[in-house]
């Protein structure tokens, strides 16, 4: 995953601070979004495919929405616990 | 910005900010998984009844107080 940009040999570095630190947020950002991502597919799986037919009924479809909802429902209640105030 | 300022004061302090932020996200990652399993037993629906909420509650509160507890005791064997 290549997101910073290389520079032309012999030039200089155009890259600040403040781009630097910009960049790895957002990487960093994106990387906790993919881990939730797996984290919350797993559980809804887990919860709402219980037999898995030949396609995803409609009751499986709306199980699964409600479950995200709830997980996400679910972060803020415990982040709130433990750190009282919600965190992203 | 040069290689050598990857390490200024500055950076030193964004990634130990940064840090502390992960470990953060990881814990309430890590706890919610846990206290899901716990307390959501049946289908998600529109929303938590009032006792699966408390659990996620109580569940996190009870986690810091284990955690602390087991802490204690691996201190008093030392």
């Amino acid at each position: 995953m290549d997101s910073f940009s290389s520079p032309s040999p012999g030039s200089s570095q155009q890259m600040s601070a403040q781009d630097l630190k910009k960049q790895l947020q957002s990487q960093l950002a994106l990387e906790y979004a993919q881990q939730f991502l797996e984290t919350v597919r797993g559980k809804c799986f887990e919860k709402c495919i219980t037999k898995p037919g030949s396609s995803l009924s409609g009751s499986e479809s709306s199980c699964i929405s409600r479950c995200v909802d709830r997980y996400i429902e679910a972060t803020g209640i415990i982040s709130k616990a433990l750190f009282g105030g919600s965190q992203h | 910005m040069d290689l050598s300022e990857l390490n200024s004061p500055e950076m030193q302090k964004f990634y130990s900010e940064e840090q502390q932020k992960a470990v953060i996200t990881e814990t309430v990652a890590k706890v919610t998984s846990e206290c899901w399993d716990k307390c959501i037993t049946g289908t998600p629906g529109n929303k938590f009844s009032s006792s699966e909420a408390s659990c996620l509650s109580n569940c996190a509160q009870r986690f810091v107080e284990t955690n602390m507890l087991i802490w204690k005791r691996f201190q008093s064997m030392q």
